[in-house]
């Protein structure tokens, strides 16, 4: 690691330590919000989806719904509750003030790979939801953690990048890939933390890791880490064939016989047009 | 084969009540036995998605109703952000202490525990399929099948395990809903609704049957209703369901036939149970369901092949855990050829609903079918000091005796206390006791026993002049 590249690992984590990361949004993301707030003629399911299917608006809305504002009594636990509780005509306001408050990214040469974080963090959140559906375990719990559980990423690329050019580095992709998977564990445990999510979504996003070797212990980490390996092998076979998945030791974790694990991935094809429709 | 022949004399399939109490009863007769579950967790779902899981919810709903009750004491409301794993809370617990109990139980029994899946390849035969894929066929002399049930789910019902839940998964829900709408009006839904109801979620039962627990009397259902709707719940009776869908947004509706529109954040489908014999591959062991999709079972628990006997929920009704319990113990004696007296056919059912009820014997309405003229004594629990003093007035006790004023042919509870207290009447009918028992004894005051002694007195009070 060059000196230039230390100075500015040093300067990320005093940005995570002080609690200084910010999780952007995707400007398009933030545009639909808008115009499906304004326009009288959207049907309600429209935003609920919306919300429901990009992980920093999905956190953005739960951030301010727990806010003393909103919830003075309380802390909302679900998207799903928020919307319950409070109604879809708070739930859009709380969706404009997301979009038009938070930052967006903004990340010149990595828009290919952020959109790709995104659509693997819902589909992600879409297998993890069908695992614990027939594992007979929380689906809110699961859809959430499966959402959140690279926040991170994201949010660190983006400061990296950002900490990059107000120094003016110039660094490679291989060192931000390094800074990134340095530091994006630590960033998604801080924003779940600070964004008051469940303890359940906290603890599984907590202990997820990217590494196939390690064994998760709780059921909704291992829900979320079979989620992501489904959905990688869905969205990049390359990287991850059947073979290999349907051997995972995750899946004997949570106690998926082989019949089991071909019939999850008999929903290939749903889960896919669902992933479609959500990110269209 | 010959007997040395058998990788196990005994294997029982299913590791829930039924099938943990055969497994001990052929160990402790000095067989090798081997016990497969399919789950990695012991116990079967009575342990891990039923009866102790709602019953831990049931003890903090019970906390909840008593602090609303006693307001001059505390002020209680549930906070909205309250996670159901703070309500059952002590579940971890309290299964852990289950699991390790009987771990060491089956262990010092020498029983084998295999984790996997059994299917039959003959009639002495048995596959296993581990969780891994692997496969090993093992030979047994008798197979004791207690593979319990799991929740049936209508066509119409889309059950989802997110908005529309089963009786598997309704506590895995992340947060107490503000509403519920329980779809069945038997034991499980009973149980959930007056439970959620308790702790302050709105509940709305709605069932095709004029009343809930249509297999007691009138009056014990009537109480109930009627401390369910106290509470704030609602009972919906005589409608059918026509429709049920989640609308997209936050809540789930149900349409009934006459029109009738109900709207719930979630809704819980109780209807009934169904044995679970998926993938067992009965056929090649020469077995066959009957018309209720059960395995056949005679006196003995001996299904049609000689070598292979069933209990607990695959063999259908009572579907209780005290009497899976007896019944797999039965099912190993038997098939060792160990003397056992005959079992009683006085069980006591338990409805752990808020409040409890309970009965052992006939009802009234069975009572007056079977023995015609019956005299009937009851005590409301309000009418009892210990009633009075724990604020646990809406309940009562029935006995019902025979035409003589003699003979118990039923007791009947609701109300706090009534699965236990239920006892004493039923320890008195398997000793052939008269009513004249409960007037006759003295019991500890204040209790709810005193109930007894009212009831037992009215009764009296009717006999004929010999």
């Amino acid at each position: 690691m060059s000196s230039q590249v230390e100075s500015l690992s040093d300067a990320l984590k005093q940005l995570i330590n002080s609690g200084g990361i910010e999780v952007p949004m995707l400007p398009e993301v933030a545009n639909k919000a808008l115009i499906l707030a304004q326009n009288p003629g959207s049907d309600a399911s429209e935003m609920a989806s919306l919300i429901q299917s990009d992980q920093s608006l999905a956190g953005h809305v739960m951030r301010i719904a727990n806010s003393v504002a909103y919830t003075p009594m309380s802390n909302l636990v679900s998207l799903q509750q928020a919307i319950a509780r409070l109604g879809m005509a708070v739930i859009s306001e709380i969706a404009i003030a997301a979009a038009s408050g938070a930052k967006m990214f903004n990340t010149p040469g990595y828009e290919e790979y952020v959109a790709d974080i995104w659509r693997h963090a819902l589909a992600t959140s879409l297998w993890s939801k069908e695992i614990a559906r027939y594992c007979r375990s929380n689906v809110e719990v699961a859809f959430l953690a499966g959402l959140l559980h690279s926040i991170g990423r994201p949010a660190v690329l983006q400061a990296i990048l950002d900490l990059a050019e107000q120094r003016n580095i110039t660094l490679t992709k291989g060192e931000v890939q390094q800074l990134e998977n340095t530091y994006c564990q630590q960033v998604s445990q801080a924003v779940v933390n600070s964004w008051k999510m469940p303890t359940l979504v906290i603890d599984a996003v907590s202990e997820y890791t990217d590494q196939n070797s390690s064994l998760p212990t709780g059921e909704q980490t291992a829900q979320i880490t079979a989620g992501a390996r489904f959905a990688t092998h869905m969205l990049k076979p390359e990287n991850l064939d059947r073979e290999i998945l349907i051997t995972l030791p995750v899946l004997t974790t949570l106690n998926l016989y082989q019949d089991e694990v071909e019939s999850l991935l008999g929903q290939t094809g749903a889960v896919k047009a669902r992933l479609e429709g959500l990110s269209s | 084969m010959s007997n040395e022949q058998y990788d196990y004399d005994v294997l029982v399939i299913g590791s829930g009540p039924a099938g943990q109490k055969s497994a001990i009863q052929a160990a402790k007769a000095g067989q090798s036995v081997a016990i497969i579950e399919r789950d990695s967790l012991f116990g079967g779902a009575c342990v891990h998605r039923g009866t102790i899981p709602s019953k831990t919810l049931r003890e903090n709903a019970l906390r909840v109703k008593h602090m609303r009750q006693n307001a001059a004491l505390a002020d209680f409301e549930l906070g909205e952000d309250t996670e159901m794993h703070t309500l059952i809370n002590r579940l971890d617990e309290v299964l852990k202490s289950h699991d390790d109990y009987m771990r060491k139980q089956i262990d010092r029994n020498n029983v084998e525990h295999i984790h996997g899946r059994a299917s039959f390849v003959d009639s002495h035969t048995v596959k296993i399929t581990k969780v891994s894929g692997e496969t090993a066929d093992v030979s047994v002399k008798i197979v004791i099948i207690a593979a319990g049930s799991y929740p049936r789910d209508p066509d119409n019902i889309p059950i989802d395990h997110e908005h529309l839940f089963d009786s598997d998964s309704i506590l895995s829900m992340l947060y107490l809903p503000s509403s519920l709408t329980v779809l069945g009006g038997g034991v499980i839904a009973s149980e959930y609704a007056t439970i959620f109801q308790a702790l302050g979620v709105k509940v709305t039962m709605i069932d095709r049957y004029p009343t809930p627990l249509g297999f007691l009397d009138s009056d014990m259902t009537d109480t109930f209703v009627h401390a369910f709707e106290d509470m704030g719940g609602t009972w919906m009776g005589s409608q059918n369901v026509e429709k049920v869908y989640w609308d997209g947004i936050s809540d789930v509706v149900t349409e009934c036939a006459d029109g009738t529109v109900v709207r719930s954040q979630k809704l819980l489908c109780a209807a009934g149970r169904v044995a679970n014999v998926k993938g067992l591959e009965l056929e090649n062991a020469g077995l066959s369901l009957n018309e209720r999709g059960l395995i056949s079972v005679d006196e003995n628990l001996c299904t049609q092949v000689s070598n292979i006997y069933a209990a607990g929920d695959v063999i259908g009704p009572p579907s209780l855990a005290s009497a899976s319990m007896e019944q797999g113990r039965r099912a190993a004696c038997n098939a060792l050829g160990i003397e056992i007296g005959t079992m009683s056919q006085l069980i006591p059912a338990g409805i752990y609903s808020i409040p409890e009820l309970s009965s052992v014997g006939l009802t009234e309405k069975q009572a007056r079918e079977q023995h015609g003229n019956i005299l009937v004594g009851t005590a409301q629990f309000a009418e009892v000091a210990r009633g009075q003093i724990s604020g646990n007035t809406e309940g009562m006790l029935k006995i019902v005796a025979d035409s003589e004023g003699k003979k118990i042919l039923g007791v009947m509870l609701v109300g706090e206390g009534s699965t236990e207290v239920v006892h004493i009447g039923h320890m008195a009918m398997l000793c052939d006791a008269n009513v004249d028992i409960f007037v006759e004894s003295t019991f500890n005051f204040p209790t709810l026993a005193e109930a007894y002694r009212i009831a037992a007195l009215e009764i009296l009070s009717q006999r004929p002049e010999s």
